[in-house]
């Protein structure tokens, strides 16, 4: 797991490549926050707050009574219901390039997706696993909710 | 029975049997401007489609098998997540003088209509993409482009957004207006703003 999360930061830096390295491996930000939600950074949880900014390989997390949004640079947004659990597994947002994918995993709860610049431009490149299936999005708003394995 | 009345214990019928090996779906909603998109869920057995506003899936659930989710069930499942939806990005566009950094006056004139915006959002992050015509070498033009940019996040950069600003230049590469090379074409020598 360690070494996958290296792999896509690694994959981030090459493809900002040149200007400030802390700023561009930033992905997102935290703009809404109700309640317990945090940030988990390398397994270690960070307190949410509007302008928590978010990473390839952070989870998205909300407790029992709590709910977060958060909006991408390719202004892909996400909001999350209580009791959830998001992981960015993979961002790469450079259209002079190409470069365009967003995949996440949701284990539990529920989200609000609105797509953004990347499911415009290259719909096929984004998706969203859950335990039972994966989404894919074809420019669109949609909810989901997922019921976590027992 | 009413088509509606059908319908809706048809989909109760669905979601019920969905309910039992799995609770997880997927509803489709309309876009902002009306419109509305597609989403395919997939899982073991195949893939659904769903095209149309409040059509949902079970994930995981029987392939083709679609219903129509009530607005209750709607506001009780993602009341809280909908709620929590962070304001939508806005988009500026503004104008430079040929093979110049200056802004055109009309563009001037806008930058207190994006503090506005900054100044109306809890926590704003901005990315600012510069642009130029095809007049001069792409070197010279993505150059252009950054200074561009760049001036505009110095004039728009406040203590709010801090250091959530990401600035970056397209050159001649992204053309709001085709162009042959070496023309100049106002509309193409700008800076993107969003606000977000």
């Amino acid at each position: 797991m360690f070494k996958v999360r290296l792999f896509f930061l690694a994959t981030a830096f090459f493809v900002a490549g040149g200007t400030s390295f802390a700023q561009d491996a930033v992905i997102g930000y935290v703009k809404t926050v109700q309640g317990d939600a945090a940030i988990v950074v390398g397994g270690k949880a960070i307190k949410a707050e509007p302008a928590t900014p978010v990473q390839i390989g952070n989870v998205l997390k909300t407790g029992k009574a709590g709910s977060m949004g958060v909006t991408f640079k390719d202004n892909t947004i996400m909001s999350l219901g209580p009791d959830t659990e998001i992981t960015v597994d993979e961002y790469l947002f450079a259209p002079g390039k190409g470069d365009l994918k967003l995949s996440a995993s949701m284990t539990k709860g529920s989200l609000n997706y609105v797509s953004g610049i990347i499911a415009k431009l290259k719909p096929e490149a984004i998706s969203l696993k859950t335990p039972t299936g994966t989404i894919g999005v074809r420019g669109t708003h949609f909810l989901t909710k997922v019921e976590a394995e027992q | 029975m009413g088509y509606a009345l059908r319908r809706a214990s048809l989909a109760m019928i669905v979601l019920g049997l969905a309910g039992c090996a799995n609770r997880s779906y997927v509803v489709l909603l309309s876009n902002d401007d009306g419109t509305t998109g597609k989403v395919l869920v997939s899982g073991r057995g195949g893939a659904t489609l769903l095209e149309k506003h409040h059509e949902g899936a079970a994930i995981g659930g029987p392939t083709g098998k679609t219903f129509i989710v009530s607005e209750d069930k709607i506001a009780k499942d993602f009341g809280a997540a909908m709620a929590a939806r962070p304001k939508k990005p806005s988009i500026f566009l503004l104008y430079f003088e040929t093979g110049d950094t200056r802004l055109t006056p009309e563009s001037k004139a806008d930058i207190p209509k994006i503090l506005e915006e900054v100044n109306n959002r809890p926590a704003p992050d901005i990315s600012i993409i510069g642009h130029t015509d095809t007049v001069g070498s792409d070197d010279e033009n993505l150059a252009l482009g950054l200074m561009r940019a760049r001036l505009v996040a110095e004039r728009i950069g406040t203590t709010k957004i801090g250091d959530r600003v990401s600035v970056g230049s397209h050159g001649e590469k992204n053309l709001l207006q085709p162009t042959p090379d070496n023309t100049a074409e106002p509309r193409n020598r700008r800076a993107e703003v969003t606000v977000r």
